[in-house]
Order: C-alpha cells, then sequence, then structure tokens
C-alpha cells in the first residue's frame, strides 16, 4: 500500500477506533469518531462533486450541520432543537420517550443517510465510498449492541435525514443545473458590469444568479445584511475605483512569495478544493479533535459553522447581482494593462463583494463565540495538496488573511474584501444567535 | 442571450461541405465491447494497426473484464471494410488500451498492452500473431491500473524508451489523492554498451493520475518532450506536466520559471497536429465541459521562449463543452481525440469521443461523439449530426483511419458497456488525398520522432510522428493526408536526427512509402 493510501480504510480504522482498542474486544467508534468519519467522507466528496460550488457547498454544510445536530440534541435534555428557529425547519421527528438508543449509531445512520441524499449526484467513485463506508465502517457501529437499539437507532436517524431532505426540498436548490451555469443571461449593459473573465465556455454567463433569493437559514433574508454600493466606476485616474485597481494591478505585480502563499492557501477552488465553507469546517474539525471537544460541542459547531457560511453565501449572492461589478482582470486589462495576469483564477461570478471575505468573517465570528477571541492555532487544512500549515492568532485573523488573499490573487478590490468582511459579521451573528441550551 | 448565434450565422455561409458516414458496424464483421465497471470507467482503447503487411489496419479492441479482441482487416480495397476476428495471442483480460510499435526494430509491429495489473508487451510474431515478450525484453512490470503510455527513440538508442501513467490505488475505497506512481523505462546499457532490453524503471514522480501521454518535440528542439494529461479529479496539489527527458539524464519537470502554466483539468486524451501551420503542434486535451486546445506562445512571431502555452479552444471554436444533438444540455465529457482530414479538403477535422463516466448526473447522458469541421478561417463547426455518426452510448477510445483503402478516412469508436462502432467515410465530393509512412533501416523503423510534411503550392501540412496520446488509443498505419482539389502535391520527411529529405513530387490519391534519401515508392494494394 502506497503513503498515500495509507489515508485509506486502515488509517482511517485506526483513527476512528483509537489506539485504545483491546485486541480481544470488538472497539465501537465514539459519536467524536463518527462525526469526524463522517464528515472527512463529506469533504472528499465536495471536493469531488462537480456541482459543488462554494454556494452550493455551504448549503450542504448547513442540511449536514443541522442533521448532526438534531441527531444528537434529541437524545439530551440540554440541548435544544434547532425547529423553530431555523426557517420553515418545523415538526421533526421525536424519539420513542423511554426508549434506549445508541448515540453514535443514531449519528450515523443520520449523516449516512444525508450524506448519499445530498450527494446522489456524486460521481462513480463517490457513489462507490459512499457505499464502501456504509459497508465497512457502519456495521462497526452497531457491533454488540441489542437487536432493538440498532433498529431503533437506525431508523431515528433515518427518519431524521427524511426530514432534513424534507425541508431541504423547500429551498429550490437541489437541481443544480449546467454546473451553475445559466444557459441562457443578458448580461447588463456598462462597463461597470459584470464580464465573462475567462476563455471557458461554460462559464460567459455567471455562477447561479439567482442564488441570493434562496431561503435563508438563520439570517432573515437575503438583504438582511445589505452594503452600500461598491466604489463608483471611473476611469478618472485620480478616482477612488481607479486608485483601487492600480492598487490590485501593483499588488499583483509586486507579489512577494509570502503572498503568494497566502493567495494560494486560501484559494479554495471547487473541484480542487473542499471549497472556502470546506476550509472553515476543517478549521473547525481540527481545533475540536485538538481539545477533544465532546460529540455535543462539536455538532453545535458545525450546525452553526454550516448556518454561517451558508447565509453568508446568500447574503454575499444577493448583493453581488444587485451591483454586478466589473472583475479587477476586465478593468485593468481595459485601461492600463493590457497584460494583467491575475495569480488566481478569477470566479466566474461579480466582483462585489467578496465571497471569501464575506463567508470567512462569518465563520470566525462563529468560531470566535465558542473557542474565544485570542484562540491561536495551526491551520494545517491543505497539507494533502502540498501547501504548509499557516498559524493565526485568532480567528477574525484568519478571516483577514483570507480576504485579503483575494486582493494578492489579483481578483477583488479592496473595498470589496473590507465590505464583505462588514457582512459576514453581520452575518455571523444571526447564526451566533441560535439558542442551543435551555 | 450572449450573441453566440449571430457568430454562428455570419460563419455559415463559410462552413465546408458536410462528411457523410454510414454505419457498417453489422457488415464488418466487428463485434466488441468494453465492459465493466468502476475499474472500467476509463480506458477502452483501440489499437490500428498492419501485422499482415497488407497495407490494412486491422484493431486489438479493449474488452475490459471481457477479452480483448483482435479483428484482422480483410477489406477489399476500395470496397466496404471487412474484418476477421482472429485469434492473435492478444486476447487478454483487464485490457484498458493498446498501442503499436515496432519496439525491437524487426519490421513486424509489436503492441504495447495496458491492462489493470500488469503492462504487456506483445511480440509481433508475423501473420497477426503475438507474444509476451515482457521477459525477452527485461521488462518488469508493476502492478497498477494502467491508463497511459507514450514512447520515443531517445538520441544514439537501439531501443525504445517508454513512458507510463498509472491512476490510482484501486484497492483504496476512498481514492483521491492516492495517484500511483508513473513510470519510464530506458534502454539497458551494459558496461556502456546500449542493450536490446529495458532498464529498470525510473519513477515520474510526481504522478498525478494521467489518462494520457505523449512523447512531443513542442518546440522543434530535436529531442521531445513528454506532455502528461492528468485527472483532477483524484490528484492534490497536482496539474497538467511536461518533463524534459534529455538523453542521458534524468527526467525532470518543467517549472513555472521557465514558463510553464498551471492547469489543472480533467485530463482525458491529447491530439496534437500543426493547425496553424507555423511549425509547431498545438495540443488538443479532452476533459469534461470544456475541451481544450492549447498553442505554445511564440513571441513576435519567432521561436518559443519556453513552455508557455495559452488556451484558443473559444477562439477556434472547438471547446465542444455541451451536446450538440439529443436534447441533453448538461456538459459533455471528452476522451480520445484525433486530428483528421475528413473531406479531403486540405485542412484537418477534430474528432472527440464523448460519453458520461458512468451515470454522472451532472453531465449528459446522451452525449453525441463530436466531428468538428475546418473552416477556411482555422474555426470549427459541428457536424457530427450532418455526418450522421451521432450515437449516444458512452464512447471511450477511438481510431480514425482509411480501414477500407478508399483514400478516406474512416471511424472506429470503442464504446463503454455497448457495441463498438465503426462508420464507413462515403462523403461525396471528397477531395484528393495523399497515404504516407515513413520507414528506414534500424531501431526507429517507423520514423517516431520525426515529421512527414505535405505541400500543395505554398502551404504545408505537417503532421508529427508519434506514439502515444489519444485516449488508450495509438495506430500505426498510413498518414492521412487530404489535398483538397490539388492533383499533385510534394512530400518529404523530416526524420527524427533532424536532417530534411528533399521535397518529392507525388501523384494526388495514391499511397507511398517514403524511405530516407530515396524517391517515394508507390503502393497499390495486392489483387483480392
Amino acid at each position: 500500500m502506497s503513503g498515500k493510501a495509507a489515508r485509506g480504510w486502515l488509517a482511517f480504522a485506526v483513527l476512528v477506533f483509537g489506539a485504545c482498542a483491546q485486541a480481544d474486544e470488538s472497539p465501537r467508534p465514539s459519536p467524536e469518531a463518527v462525526l469526524d468519519a463522517r464528515y472527512r467522507l463529506v469533504l472528499d466528496l465536495v471536493r469531488h462533486t462537480a456541482t459543488y460550488s462554494p454556494p452550493v457547498a455551504s448549503r450542504a454544510f448547513a442540511y449536514l450541520g443541522v442533521t448532526g445536530y438534531e441527531a444528537t440534541a434529541s437524545g439530551r435534555p440540554d440541548m435544544l432543537t434547532l425547529a423553530g428557529q431555523l426557517h420553515d425547519l418545523k415538526n421533526l421527528p421525536k424519539r420513542e420517550p423511554g426508549a434506549v438508543y445508541d448515540e453514535a449509531l443514531t449519528l450515523d445512520a443520520a449523516l449516512s443517510a444525508a450524506t448519499r441524499r445530498f450527494f446522489d449526484n456524486t460521481g462513480p467513485t463517490g457513489q462507490r465510498a459512499m457505499k464502501a463506508m456504509d459497508a465497512k465502517f457502519s456495521p462497526g457501529v452497531e457491533a454488540g449492541l441489542p437487536a432493538g437499539v440498532v433498529a431503533r437507532s437506525e431508523a431515528y436517524g433515518r427518519a431524521l435525514a427524511s426530514a432534513v431532505s424534507d425541508w431541504a426540498d423547500g429551498d429550490g436548490r437541489n437541481e443544480i443545473a449546467n454546473m451553475g451555469f445559466p444557459l441562457e443571461y443578458k448580461l447588463k449593459d456598462g462597463p461597470e458590469h459584470w464580464r465573462p473573465t475567462s476563455a471557458v465556455a461554460l462559464q460567459q454567463t455567471p455562477l447561479l444568479p439567482d442564488w441570493g433569493e434562496t431561503r435563508t437559514f438563520a439570517m432573515p433574508m437575503g438583504a438582511s445584511c445589505d452594503l452600500p454600493p461598491p466604489r463608483p466606476y471611473s476611469v478618472a485616474k485620480d478616482s477612488a475605483f481607479y486608485a483601487e485597481a492600480r492598487e490590485v494591478d501593483d499588488v499583483v505585480t509586486h507579489l512577494t512569495p509570502e503572498r503568494k502563499e497566502i493567495a494560494r492557501f486560501w484559494s479554495d477552488d471547487p473541484m480542487l478544493s473542499t471549497t472556502p465553507p470546506g476550509h472553515w469546517i476543517q478549521i473547525a474539525m481540527q481545533v475540536s479533535d485538538k481539545l477533544g471537544l465532546p460529540v455535543d460541542k462539536r455538532v453545535d459547531l458545525l450546525a452553526r459553522l454550516g448556518v454561517a457560511t451558508a447565509d453568508a453565501f446568500i447574503g454575499c449572492w444577493q448583493t453581488k447581482f444587485e451591483y454586478d461589478s466589473v472583475r479587477p482582470i476586465t478593468f485593468i486589462r481595459a485601461n492600463f494593462d493590457a497584460t494583467f495576469t491575475p495569480l488566481l483564477i478569477t470566479p466566474p461570478f461579480p466582483e462585489y463583494p467578496s465571497g471569501h471575505s464575506t463567508q470567512s468573517a462569518a465563520a470566525a465570528a462563529v468560531l470566535t463565540q465558542v473557542f474565544g477571541e485570542n484562540f491561536a492555532y495551526d491551520d494545517s487544512s491543505h497539507v494533502r495538496d502540498g501547501l504548509p500549515a499557516r498559524h493565526f492568532a485568532s480567528f477574525a485573523a484568519a478571516a483577514e488573511e483570507a480576504a485579503v488573499s483575494r486582493l494578492y490573487g489579483g481578483i477583488h478590490f479592496r473595498w470589496a474584501i473590507e465590505q464583505g468582511l462588514v457582512q459576514g459579521r453581520c452575518v455571523g451573528r444571526y447564526a451566533n444567535a441560535l439558542k442551543t441550551r435551555p | 442571450m450572449l450573441g453566440l448565434t449571430a457568430a454562428a450565422a455570419a460563419h455559415a455561409a463559410d462552413d465546408p461541405a458536410p462528411p457523410h458516414f454510414t454505419d457498417a458496424t453489422a457488415a464488418s464483421g466487428i463485434a466488441a465491447s468494453y465492459d465493466g465497471e468502476w475499474q472500467y470507467m476509463v480506458g477502452g482503447g483501440v489499437a490500428a494497426f498492419d501485422c499482415a503487411h497488407d497495407g490494412r489496419a486491422s484493431v486489438l479492441i479493449a474488452g475490459g473484464e471481457s477479452a480483448a479482441k483482435f479483428f484482422r482487416n480483410v477489406s477489399p480495397a476500395g470496397g466496404p471494410p471487412k474484418f476477421e476476428h482472429q485469434t492473435s495471442g492478444l486476447e487478454l483480460k483487464s485490457v484498458i488500451g493498446a498501442y503499436p510499435i515496432d519496439i525491437d526494430g524487426d519490421g513486424e509491429v509489436d503492441l504495447v498492452v495496458l491492462r489493470v495489473g500488469e503492462i504487456d508487451l506483445m511480440r509481433g510474431l508475423g501473420n497477426c500473431r503475438f507474444e509476451n515478450a515482457n521477459a525477452a525484453w527485461g521488462f518488469v512490470s508493476q502492478d497498477a491500473w494502467w491508463t497511459s503510455f507514450s514512447a520515443t527513440f531517445e538520441k544514439g538508442e537501439r531501443w525504445p524508451t517508454l513512458a507510463f501513467g498509472s491512476y490510482v490505488d484501486r484497492t483504496n475505497d476512498q481514492p483521491w489523492g492516492t495517484c500511483t506512481q508513473n513510470l519510464l523505462y530506458r534502454p539497458a546499457r551494459d558496461k556502456g554498451e546500449p542493450q536490446r532490453r529495458f532498464a529498470a524503471p525510473l519513477p515520474l514522480a510526481p504522478s498525478y493520475c494521467p489518462l494520457s501521454m505523449l512523447f512531443t518535440d513542442w518546440n522543434r528542439s530535436g529531442t521531445p518532450s513528454l506532455r502528461v494529461s492528468n485527472d483532477r479529479e483524484y490528484y492534490e496539489g497536482g496539474q497538467e506536466q511536461m518533463w524534459r527527458i534529455p538523453p542521458g539524464e534524468p527526467p525532470r519537470l518543467y517549472t513555472e520559471a521557465e514558463g510553464w502554466k498551471y492547469l489543472r483539468i480533467w485530463g482525458m486524451g491529447i491530439a496534437s497536429y500543426d493547425l496553424s501551420g507555423s511549425g509547431y503542434p498545438d495540443y488538443f486535451l479532452t476533459s469534461m465541459a470544456d475541451q481544450h486546445l492549447q498553442r505554445v506562445d511564440r513571441p513576435q512571431g519567432g521561436a518559443p521562449a519556453g513552455p508557455a502555452f495559452a488556451d484558443v479552444a473559444y477562439k477556434h471554436g472547438v471547446t465542444a463543452h455541451r451536446p450538440y444533438a439529443g436534447g441533453d444540455l448538461r456538459p459533455s465529457t471528452g476522451w480520445h481525440a484525433q486530428f483528421e482530414d475528413v473531406t479531403n479538403s486540405g485542412l484537418v477535422d477534430l474528432f472527440i469521443a464523448k460519453g458520461n463516466v458512468a451515470e454522472m448526473k451532472d453531465f449528459a447522458a446522451k452525449d453525441p461523439n463530436n466531428l468538428l469541421m475546418q473552416r477556411a478561417d482555422g474555426s470549427f463547426v459541428e457536424m457530427g449530426d450532418k455526418a450522421g455518426i451521432v450515437s449516444f452510448e458512452q464512447a471511450r477510445g477511438a481510431a480514425l483511419a482509411d480501414f477500407s483503402l478508399s483514400g478516406a478516412v474512416d471511424i472506429l469508436v470503442v464504446n463503454r458497456n455497448a457495441p463498438a462502432r465503426l462508420w464507413i467515410n462515403d462523403t461525396p465530393g471528397r477531395g484528393h488525398w495523399l497515404g504516407l509512412q515513413a520507414s528506414e533501416d534500424g531501431p526507429n523503423r517507423n520514423a517516431i520522432g520525426g515529421w512527414i510534411e505535405v505541400k500543395v503550392g505554398d502551404r504545408v501540412q505537417r503532421r508529427e510522428l508519434t506514439v502515444g496520446g489519444g485516449h488508450a488509443s495509438g495506430q500505426l498505419t498510413w498518414v492521412h493526408f487530404g489535398l483538397g482539389p490539388a492533383l499533385e502535391a510534394e512530400a518529404r520527411v523530416i526524420w527524427p536526427d533532424g536532417s530534411a529529405d528533399a521535397w518529392r513530387p507525388l501523384a494526388a490519391d495514391g499511397y507511398y512509402w517514403l524511405r530516407r534519401g530515396q524517391a517515394p515508392a508507390p503502393w497499390r494494394p495486392r489483387a483480392e
């Protein structure tokens, strides 16, 4: 087996069952291990499912987070349901009073069903991986449990996932046609508006132009955290807009090795990474593992994080298509540097505000509420892709670096970054306001 | 709505006359299918080669879980294609694809057979019989999911250099990030003396799950490099690659500092041709959604400064990102690609085999193969529907070749879990043509690494002689050139050592062997 292959089932089993497993007994994974294993599969599926652009990924993380949360909270008197707090979430199935459930198995059944539901469209390798996990991992979760507990726990987990699935049906975003690019789209007139930025035929229309109308989770509506307009478009050399464009060109022209590393670290490209929301899920998992958080705290965190980033993308997209702003590459090439080439590939949708900035600030708000304002940590999310871990003094500092990375990458103006952070902090407050404890 | 409709209408008057093909599968005797599930979602190649010295391209079709099938071409010259399923020694299981090459320089074509498991070097024994020669040639295959291959003859060597690409660790349930090692087999040396066998392989690391690789002289330096097209679905930290392989030195990757540009695609196939007439090959890379056409940057129109390529697919109308027939508008999935002139107009056209990977819901299920016809201005227009080649199987490998010795390029497509199809080219009013092969004595009998050039007036068509590329499919047969209305042309070979023959006049509509320093030798099929 190759070194990389060691990340497969053998290494997986070691992680899940832990070093404390005795040779003469059948170790059962803990609820924390179930959560970790299921989320790691989901992160791989996000990376390898073609429709999983960042907004779509954030939606899946929100529904999966709520599924995992409710699977755990439903069995604990010290946790509150999110039904009634998240838009249109109601009537979740209840556990049978007085009956015995296994928490690990309930969680496993719920997340298994939810994963299949949200990644029904993944490719043959993803389908194979989901089947393999159910066939090889789940039997270990139920091993040694009384048949009645197994049946009851699995049935409840599946029922919960089904209820969340029905709830998800109501947001109208199940089908992502043409990888999110509409077949027809009328570009707005005027040089201040977005124009396709690549010669990729599929991307001659913008990604998910109506995503801002998606039903929100905790935030009242897509425009709840609306922003002031972008800098007024101008080709006047003394204008604020022109100055910001000049700044992008100058930054890209004089990129330092560290700035390049920062831009690539936060690039989080769809189909080549777990996407920006997945990156923050990875951070949450790393910190949770390091602190040895119990499952109730983990599911609370993952649910809030999913909700925060999903609402962040809805809010961000609402603003993006309200203003439909031109990207730096279009303006700079047309006005003063025809050879301008950003370090990162310019995403195929309008510029203002920066999506990574918005959702990073929202995610950081959630993590800060849970772990504190000056929680230092190392982020090793991209080690598998050859990018070394980075150290951060706080989650807010990480969000700010994620934001400015888009300037270094040459794909955003500074105003879009700063305002994206403002919008994200606003969105994060709604997720943080969810009541999960009596 | 985008302005594409108007652009298409403006072009309509300049569109070439459509080709026409007829499905001749049933009558041809070809009955084969590339079968299997996950391990056979990629592959499905076909090798086309003359193993009977009768000028006819016989074929080996990969079978996946089923045994590969050899079909001997017994077509009457110019008549309907006719193949006989024969036992050849190539009836191997787990075959992904195959490439013909004369490894031992004995004048009998050999085959490199890629499999899930072992690679088999199959020595041609004559009369379309083959035997495994791994041991005889010192070739030790490793166990892997072998998906790509290319070969070259390095300067000063009397034995070929073989490059192999492998896919993921197939034993892993979550195989993302488990790309297994690609290998380079060079000729062995004993006390400095070249041997007629292979040395232990060198790793081509890092390896990023290639589905196609091609030795090609992208900058006309005289030393081909190895282009590798990788599947981004499985690698972590990967990208497209090009290896510099100087004779006698270890391989090393071209770097960003040298001009190589970061590109990450679902690389599935490579086709090359000098479309611009610059003397430098363009590279068509198949993928999912947008396909890619790469052209080397040449400052001020001169020689390339480095391995920097620009994507000109959109400009030339060859993104082929969505089906053009069948009503399925989801993005498309490309596999084998090949440039050939199917109407003998003098302009090469582009065929792309298409098909869903395996029930991928976000991509077209009804995904017809493309036949993009080149216009005089260098842009392309889709004519697969007019040509009569629309089908909705999951196509993989293909061979475009003059199977019936009619002077026209036919199309053979291998389909996954469905019968292969053979379309015979019956385009009315085709132009004139030439079928050429270069050959010389010595180890590199088919002049791999050389170029054949054909000139009509002051316009030169040229094709690099390569082994590799496509999608698990290769061929060693007549190199086809369309001449349009011209009744004669000139041709020459630029041999692998860089020496160029003199231009020689040729009458149109014939086959010729081109040998170093000699007048072209006409070839005619034997009377049946």
